[in-house]
């Protein structure tokens, strides 16, 4: 058992951290309120392509760093404690590791390198309307016709959608799960635009009997299993974020009450405020730890589905209860537009609600305890 | 950062339940839920022997003092199998004050008491507050006045939990009245339970657990019974709370209160038709309540680990305790929920079950934890200006 940090990761950290303390800040965010524009830093994407980010757990032969997934999770913690407006999760984890890990040979060479070093983006559509469970698709359907497979149905909230080179999406088939990387240039494909509360780039997206080569499928009929292990590694990468970005928000709320006085003395020295905050430690310590636990069961390959649904309750949970007391013990600062917390608030909010929220976490990890899985051993 | 035990590690935890599995024979347990989860009894003290004599309470202890020279996770994962076990075990005397007097008593401390400890023979309670020094400890009264090579301790204490079983008490005592700042007049002394001037009377609790007042009338002491410097006395106090707080938080017996309750409900038929698990409701706090116990685990698993590593972070201690204590009523709540009215059946009721019934004693108890050993908002005014630099009102 090994809490600390290695060498590796270490560096990934600091990296990434130098990179994006340099580049964020909340003038360059500002640019993307409102959706005045995709709200996607393409110069800092090329920057994390050029010091090797993109691909920090992709097999050095295709380009990437070669580390696994607990250094990736680590990058994106610190995507979250910036909000950096880069696509991490839905390019890194969401695509690139599905392809590598279950891609053919073909597929991974036309996509990995050109994907880690910057040239294009790639998404994953994990959400229908009303099911959640990227393991499980309904809306979405798929027929095989000779050397197609023809995909309708719908996606919602699909990141970076408008952005990407290829998206990649299951689909019900007469026999399984069928997972497809999809062209959104091809007949048939309809984006439609959503306006989402973090102003993360989004679209529905609309298939009407889209063709789709036989060549482009990972699977034809495997999907479940494989969406699985996108899901749970996309949620815990969700996690990560929800860490960096709650522990952000927590130490802004702590500075700001240490500063601000009122009666003569900082607002901090009031227990009731001090308590607030000594709330959100021990939230953020749970999120921290629940996360860490799962994606390093995640990196070697272990069972971990318990684990997972366990850290998406605490992000959803810790990340509500960090943005309301640190929007409170602002006061109205919390919520001014020309500080930074607000913008936090809204990420803090996306992850909750994003790939499954505590309530229906919990309820299926109680679903799975009725069937005898997830006890304590 | 790999959150999983060593091949090592499982193996020694499997080593431990099948060792405590022949060690909790039905008369030990027996004993044990009579005297409600306190320990004391002539078999408990016996068993406790046993398991010094085969090398089990220093396991984390190096090998000069007779432990097993491993690490401190280790010696958490031995009391964390004994307290799922069911065996309420000493881990103020073997966690929290013992390391102390280690590293801090004199030569006869280290020579005659610490492998004492270590073997199941001394028992030590926790003499700290006082009638009219709870919170601010440091007020406290009970005062050593030095008299030729001896010192003669006078005065009271509150809440001396487990004294009526130990051999001596730890206790806080005002060595210098005159100390500008009140708690560098404190020091700390080993009071024999066996003098004719130490006496107690119970206090019975909501929880029916036994408290106890202790008096201290005229005992005389040596400098022997002087641990660490004169005047010295705070730094102990707060270095073993520190890991008074960890010994506090055990997630085994939890762990295993959840497992059971999991089982009963899988089991038990609802006149109507179904499983009780089957309902939605109990679902869901069967999956709140996993989570939090999870995280329970994590937080003690982290802080072991910190010991080990020698980086115990003063915050995260007392986050620990924050949680787990707040932690554990929470989840006592929601599983009797599951378990309905059975679950307010007193151990002992003919109709009671052993889940239900351990739930109704459980619940009543819970509450000692988060002001035992600090109370909460010490705690967390520790961790918002140790863990976040956040400025602290003067008292």
């Amino acid at each position: 058992m090994e809490f600390g940090f290695s060498e590796e990761q270490r560096e990934v950290q600091q990296l990434a951290r130098k990179i994006l303390s340099d580049r964020v800040t909340p003038a360059t965010l500002s640019a993307y309120d409102e959706y005045q524009s995709p709200r996607l830093d393409r110069a800092l994407w090329q920057q994390f392509a050029t010091v090797g980010l993109i691909g920090v757990c992709i097999e050095q032969r295709y380009g990437g760093m070669g580390f696994g997934f607990m250094e990736l999770a680590l990058l994106i913690e610190e995507v979250g404690r910036s909000i950096a407006p880069v696509p991490a999760i839905s390019h890194c984890v969401s695509t690139l590791l599905a392809i590598q890990r279950f891609g053919s040979e073909e597929m991974k060479e036309a996509m990995l390198p050109g994907a880690v070093a910057g040239e294009f983006l790639l998404t994953a559509a994990l959400a229908e309307p009303l099911n959640e469970d990227p393991a499980d698709p309904h809306t979405m359907t798929a027929l095989i016709d000779g050397d197609s497979l023809v995909l309708s149905g719908t996606k919602t909230a699909v990141p970076f959608a408008s952005q990407a080179q290829y998206i990649l999406l299951a689909a019900r088939t007469a026999t399984g799960v069928a997972v497809v990387l999809l062209d959104p240039q091809a007949t048939g494909v309809t984006l439609d635009q959503q306006r989402s509360t973090s102003f993360e780039p989004q679209c529905e997206l609309l298939l009407d009997s889209v063709r789709v080569p036989l060549s482009s499928a990972i699977t034809l009929t495997e999907g479940a299993g494989i969406m699985r292990w996108v899901g749970e590694r996309s949620a815990a990468a969700i996690c990560a974020h929800q860490l960096g970005a709650t522990d952000c928000a927590m130490r802004m709320a702590a500075s700001y009450t240490s500063e601000r006085q009122q009666f003569g003395v900082p607002v901090a020295t009031f227990q009731a405020v001090g308590h607030r905050m000594a709330d959100c430690y021990v939230d953020v310590e749970c999120l921290r730890l629940t996360t860490y636990q799962a994606v390093s069961l995640l990196a070697s390959e272990v069972a971990a589905t318990t684990e997972v649904q366990i850290a998406k309750i605490w992000a959803g949970d810790a990340g509500h209860r960090v943005s309301y007391a640190c929007q409170h013990v602002h006061g109205g600062t919390g919520i001014d537009r020309d500080y930074p917390l607000w913008r936090y608030c809204l990420w803090l909010r996306h992850n909750e609600m994003t790939l499954g929220c505590s309530a229906a976490q919990q309820s299926a990890l109680g679903a799975r305890l009725a069937m005898g899985e997830a006890l304590f051993n | 950062m790999n959150i999983q035990f060593t091949r090592e590690q499982l193996t020694l935890r499997d080593e431990l339940r099948a060792y405590f599995a022949g060690l909790m024979t039905p008369a030990l347990t027996a004993e044990c839920e009579r005297d409600m989860g306190e320990g004391g009894g002539p078999l408990w003290r016996d068993a406790l022997r046993q398991m010094g004599n085969d090398g089990w309470i220093g396991v984390g202890w190096p090998e000069a003092w007779g432990g097993r020279g491993m690490t401190p996770l280790e010696q958490f994962i031995f009391v964390e199998e004994i307290m799922r076990a069911g065996y309420p075990f000493p881990f103020l005397t073997t966690e929290s004050v013992g390391p102390i007097l280690a590293e801090h008593g004199n030569d006869w401390i280290k020579r005659e008491l610490v492998p004492k400890i270590l073997k199941g023979e001394v028992l030590i309670a926790i003499g700290y507050s006082e009638p009219d020094a709870g919170t601010d400890l440091a007020s406290l009264k009970t005062s050593a006045v030095r008299d030729g090579d001896e010192w003669v301790i006078n005065g009271q204490k509150m809440w001396t939990s487990l004294a009526h079983f130990c051999d001596y008490t730890w206790l806080a005592v005002r060595t210098d009245p005159g100390a500008a700042k009140k708690h560098k007049g404190i020091s700390m002394f080993l009071v024999p339970n066996s003098d004719p001037g130490w006496s107690c009377a119970p206090v019975q609790t909501l929880g029916g657990v036994r408290t106890n007042a202790t008096f201290y009338d005229n005992i005389r002491v040596s400098n022997d019974y002087l641990v660490g410097e004169l005047h010295g006395g705070w730094k102990l106090i707060t270095g073993q709370l520190n890991r008074e707080r960890l010994s506090l938080i055990n997630f085994g017996p939890i762990s295993e209160l959840f497992n059971q309750v999991v089982h009963w409900a899988s089991a038990a038929q609802m006149p109507a038709g179904g499983r009780v698990i089957d309902q939605s409701w109990v679902q869901q706090n069967l999956g709140r309540c996993r989570a939090l116990i999870e995280c329970m685990k994590l937080i003690v698993y982290k802080q072991s680990w910190a010991m080990t590593e020698e980086v115990l972070d003063m915050a995260d201690a007392s986050a620990a305790k924050v949680y787990g204590s707040e932690g554990f009523i929470e989840v006592y709540r929601m599983l009797g929920e599951i378990v309905g009215q059975a679950g307010l059946l007193r151990p002992g009721c003919p109709q009671a079950t052993a889940e239900a019934s351990k739930i109704e004693r459980l619940y009543r108890t819970a509450s000692i934890i988060t002001f035992g050993g600090g109370a909460n908002e010490i705690q967390r005014d520790i961790i918002s200006a140790a863990g976040l630099w956040m400025p602290r009102a003067s008292r």
